[in-house]
């Protein structure tokens, strides 16, 4: 395929911000006591590349609204994508109408002009790369084309895959609220992966895959550098195996790592404690982790996937230190459930334009500590380094953990053989306080992060 | 204030300018074009903590359209109906072929005209106002907290949606159809001093106005979810290990969903990425396992008159007495490798293009009383209701998070049993099957199956089944 290719504009804020505050001006004349609204639009491109020749291309364009409206305490919330004065007429129209059938809470504010302040003061956090816009459709076809060429040349026994794909996303959007703010962002990213296919000749096949997302062109790895370790994912897993249940340590890679956090993310929302739904419930202030663990959310960091200067409610985001060397020190709050609790939000309200704002975190993740991953598995005479998951596995009222598995064996601290068909079991407290050592090895693959942490013993079960 | 009425597709999408935009997505040389205009209204009812928390309406519309040169896809979506966006992605689309000659639009539409596989005389999103759909809400709030003081907080969700689309493509296929669908899903949360359980039920389906008084309560729901989470108060770990395990009625289909019917989606065929590619004919259950596919079963959100390419639904054999028998195809699968479609090409939404997917995937009923089964275990484990599942196709590794569980032991159930996870390779996993039972149930109420990033609506159901072992993840 060769297409002309003329860079399309960047996003045009001003615009989203008279949509937005156009909105709330419509639900304020429709009744609203307080409005805000929300728009955003992103585009997005995207190939797939199977079997040596493009499988796909996708374009995608779009541009909605959310409307969240209260009316004497009770909430009403209305998405379209119909964005015509005649369309957002009956949006406005049908959000007032919706809130008063809701329950009217007191709790149920905008936050205050104090509680918004500072978001204009972030330092500049490169949320936008130009260069994005810049990409061909035949570069990116060229990426995926080489991702899956680079990983099948890598070994014979990498006879297919399950295909390659590249995509790139620029978003904009824009809030404003009936206390007269308006505020708006615009952000890029562009991610790839391949996902070979390995096998013996036995009719067994074994997958790996590997990634790579980021928000600038330039701090992409090297697409050949991606496909090599994708490639070696699936090599390394030929002639996997179970092993006999057992009680041993386990070495969490990063992926791993920072799907656990991920997870375990529900209990640090002031939402799950006020329902008591959080196992951490009653814990504040309390030792729940062993003294090498610091889980951080930070908004701000540069470039960061889950960075923004304000949040979906237009508070600014900062630093939130929710375990302190250990320590329960925090929980997140947006603003309906900061006055509930008798707090101020923590600029934790994320959204989208299909939503109300709930508790999310920005950039997620647990302080780097000082040993390399290679150091690590070296302390493990005999255990379980597990690289890759099922899906589900996690109860968040409880902190169950009990996950399908596959990874190696550990024998004197090498990796020794492939391992599949098993699962590891514990509880989030009991695996947070036995957690010994924590890898040097962030990286930033998505808005979630961990490094390689090693935990002194889990259930490994099997054969 | 009523929702409003769903606009006429066939306005906004008149023939003259589908006819235009399948000309222009071909006019370098695709081999087939398709255009898909949308409009879907959904509405939601949120009940927490003894509040109705939000009330939510959102409309989304708008058209994707298609263009493919042999086995190769090029897609692009508008928001709306207004024509230059249309024919812009038309344009688009239309790129994804190398300049060859123009392949032009159909002369004329064969209208679908397949028989819908039931009726629905009120459909319940549109038939029912809100003070109505809200009463539903709180009688589910109040019937799971007054199950037991330890129930602690309750959320009920009431969410409908109303699609209607238009598909036509340059093979002259012309169809309109639409879903409606609706869901009441409710989440107990039970304390007793440090410990928490919760539990979760749901009903609705594709459904009338009438459901939730003639078929499934919001108290028959309520009550469920609040028993599990209270059941669960006194559960113990399971004994990690690989045992014999019974898979309860119903959703317990979702195993065989995740297991098996992923592996038979004809795009991982024709491109030989599953293990089932090369086993027609062959032996891939146990003797006696049926499994089978159909887009008819009544009242289940996976059902449909005419797929998302406008193929007429099916019921489909996959496997008949443990041999397997079929496959399921979209248009671009079925036409790529000389097979006749089975109405499994589904969409998420107009700003998707379709891909090969399950509809409603259930294992057929056995010969034995399910209490049988359950006594023929000496020790192992029986799984009353499983969360949710997972699956690798091309490794066959999956994964089952079991939400209530009972260990049996002397062929009795002797207590609850909490955070079990089934794990192990679906390559094999329907070779396991030791018996089934008669009791099939379908549950079309909740299902979501996600592939590729689109979610889909689905039913899953089997009758209890007992397998020989399953691998299960535990600490005790």
């Amino acid at each position: 395929m060769s297409a002309p290719h003329a860079a399309p504009a960047p996003p045009d804020l001003a615009t989203l911000e008279t949509l937005a505050a156009a909105a709330v001006e419509r639900a304020r004349r429709a009744g609203a006591t307080h409005a805000e609204a929300i728009v955003g639009q992103s585009r997005a491109f995207t190939v797939r590349a199977s079997g040596g020749a493009i499988e796909s291309l996708k374009h995608s364009a779009s541009r909605a609204l959310g409307l969240r409206v209260i009316v004497d305490g009770a909430v009403g919330f209305v998405t379209g994508n119909d964005l015509s004065p005649a369309a957002l007429d009956d949006l406005a129209a049908r959000a007032v109408a919706l809130a008063r059938f809701s329950t009217p809470d007191e709790a149920n504010q905008l936050p205050s002009d104090e509680e918004t302040a500072g978001a204009d003061d972030a330092p500049d956090l490169a949320l936008y790369d130009p260069e994005v816009l810049a990409l061909t459709p035949d570069t990116k076809i060229a990426w995926a084309l080489e991702l899956e060429r680079v990983a099948l040349g890598h070994d014979p026994r990498i006879r297919r895959t399950d295909g390659a794909m590249v995509s790139s996303r620029d978003g904009a959007s824009a809030l404003a609220n009936s206390n007269g703010l308006v505020r708006s962002s615009a952000g890029t990213s562009v991610s790839m992966y391949v996902v070979p296919l390995a096998d013996e000749g036995d009719g067994r096949q074994q997958t790996g895959v590997y990634g790579c997302a980021r928000r600038w062109v330039k701090d992409l790895e090297a697409v050949e550098a991606v496909a090599r370790e994708a490639a070696r994912r699936a090599v390394a897993r030929l002639g996997a195996r179970r092993v006999p249940t057992a009680r041993v340590p386990v070495v969490m890679h990063p992926d791993i790592a920072a799907s656990w956090i991920g997870e375990m993310y529900d209990a640090f929302t002031g939402e799950a404690v006020l329902k008591k739904a959080s196992w951490l419930t009653g814990r504040l202030g309390q030792r729940i982790a062993a003294p090498v663990v610091t889980l951080v959310d930070d908004g701000r960091l540069r470039a960061g996937l889950g960075s923004a200067a304000h949040d979906g409610e237009g508070v600014p985001t900062r630093r939130n230190v929710l375990v302190d060397r250990g320590t329960l020190a925090m929980f997140e709050y947006d603003t309906y459930h900061a006055r509930r609790a008798g707090t101020r939000s923590t600029g934790n309200a994320v959204r989208g334009v299909g939503s109300v704002p709930g508790i999310g975190p920005h950039n997620l993740f647990v302080e780097p500590g000082a040993e390399t991953p290679e150091a690590i598995l070296a302390r493990v005479d005999r255990g379980f380094y597990m690289d890759d998951q099922g899906s589900y596995g996690f109860n968040a009222v409880t902190g169950d953990y009990s996950f399908q598995a596959q990874g190696f064996w550990i024998e004197h601290g090498v990796k020794a053989f492939p391992v599949e068909g098993v699962t590891v079991a514990g509880t989030s407290l009991d695996m947070l306080a036995r957690v010994v050592a924590v890898g040097n090895d962030l990286r930033w693959n998505s808005s979630i992060a961990c490094p390689t942490l090693l935990i002194a013993e889990m259930t490994v079960s099997g054969a | 204030m009523s929702s409003a009425p769903s606009p006429d597709l066939s306005a906004l999408l008149p023939r003259d300018l589908v006819v235009e935009l399948l000309a222009l997505a071909r006019a370098q040389g695709a081999d087939f074009a398709e255009v898909y205009g949308e409009h879907t209204v959904t509405t939601a009812f949120s009940f927490e903590e003894n509040r109705l928390k939000t009330s939510q309406y959102a409309v989304a519309q708008g058209v994707g359209v298609r263009a493919v040169a042999r086995d190769q896809t090029g897609f692009a979506y508008a928001d709306g109906f207004a024509p230059a966006d249309l024919r812009e992605a038309a344009r688009v689309a239309a790129r994804i072929a190398r300049s060859g000659p123009p392949g032009g639009a159909p002369a004329a539409f064969r209208v679908a005209d397949a028989p819908a596989p039931f009726a629905l005389a009120r459909p319940f999103p549109a038939a029912l106002d809100e003070t109505a759909k809200i009463a539903l809400v709180r009688r589910a709030n109040d019937a799971a907290r007054a199950l037991d003081p330890r129930v602690h907080e309750v959320s009920v969700t009431l969410g409908d949606s109303s699609k209607r689309f238009l598909v036509a493509n340059s093979d002259g296929v012309w169809a309109e159809d639409g879903a409606d669908l609706t869901r009441l899903s409710v989440a107990a949360l039970a304390l007793e001093g440090d410990v928490r359980q919760s539990g979760f039920a749901a009903g609705g389906g594709c459904v009338d106005a009438d459901y939730f008084e003639s078929v499934r309560t919001p108290e028959t729901v309520a009550r469920e979810a609040a028993h599990t989470a209270v059941t669960l108060l006194s559960a113990k770990e399971p004994e990690a290990g690989t045992y014999p395990v019974v898979v309860g009625p119903g959703w317990g289909g979702v195993m065989v969903h995740e297991c098996f019917g992923h592996s038979m989606e004809g795009d991982t065929i024709r491109k030989n990425t599953s293990i089932r590619a090369v086993q027609m004919g062959q032996l891939v259950a146990a003797r006696g396992v049926t499994i089978v596919d159909s887009g008819r079963v009544p009242f289940s959100r996976g059902s449909f008159r005419v797929d998302d390419e406008g193929t007429p639904s099916q019921r489909t054999v996959l496997v008949e007495d443990g041999i397997l028998v079929g496959y399921l195809w979209d248009l671009l699968n079925a036409r790529l490798t000389g097979h006749a479609p089975t109405g499994n090409g589904r969409r998420a939404s107009y700003r998707d293009f379709p891909l090969c997917r399950m509809t409603n995937t259930y294992i057929e009923p056995g010969p034995h009383a399910p209490a049988d089964l359950i006594a023929s275990v000496a020790r192992g484990l029986y799984c009353k209701s499983l969360g949710g599942g997972s699956v690798n196709p091309a490794d066959g590794n999956f994964s089952f998070q079991v939400t209530e569980a009972w260990q049996i032991e002397g062929g009795r159930l002797t207590h609850p049993v909490r955070n079990a996870t089934l794990t192990g390779n679906g390559n094999d996993a329907m070779l396991k099957i030791e018996a089934v039972a008669n009791d099939l149930a379908i549950d079309g109420t909740t299902g979501s199956c996600g592939k590729d990033g689109q979610w889909k609506p689905v039913g899953v159901g089997q009758p209890t089944v007992k397998f020989t072992e399953i691998t299960v993840g535990g600490t005790a």
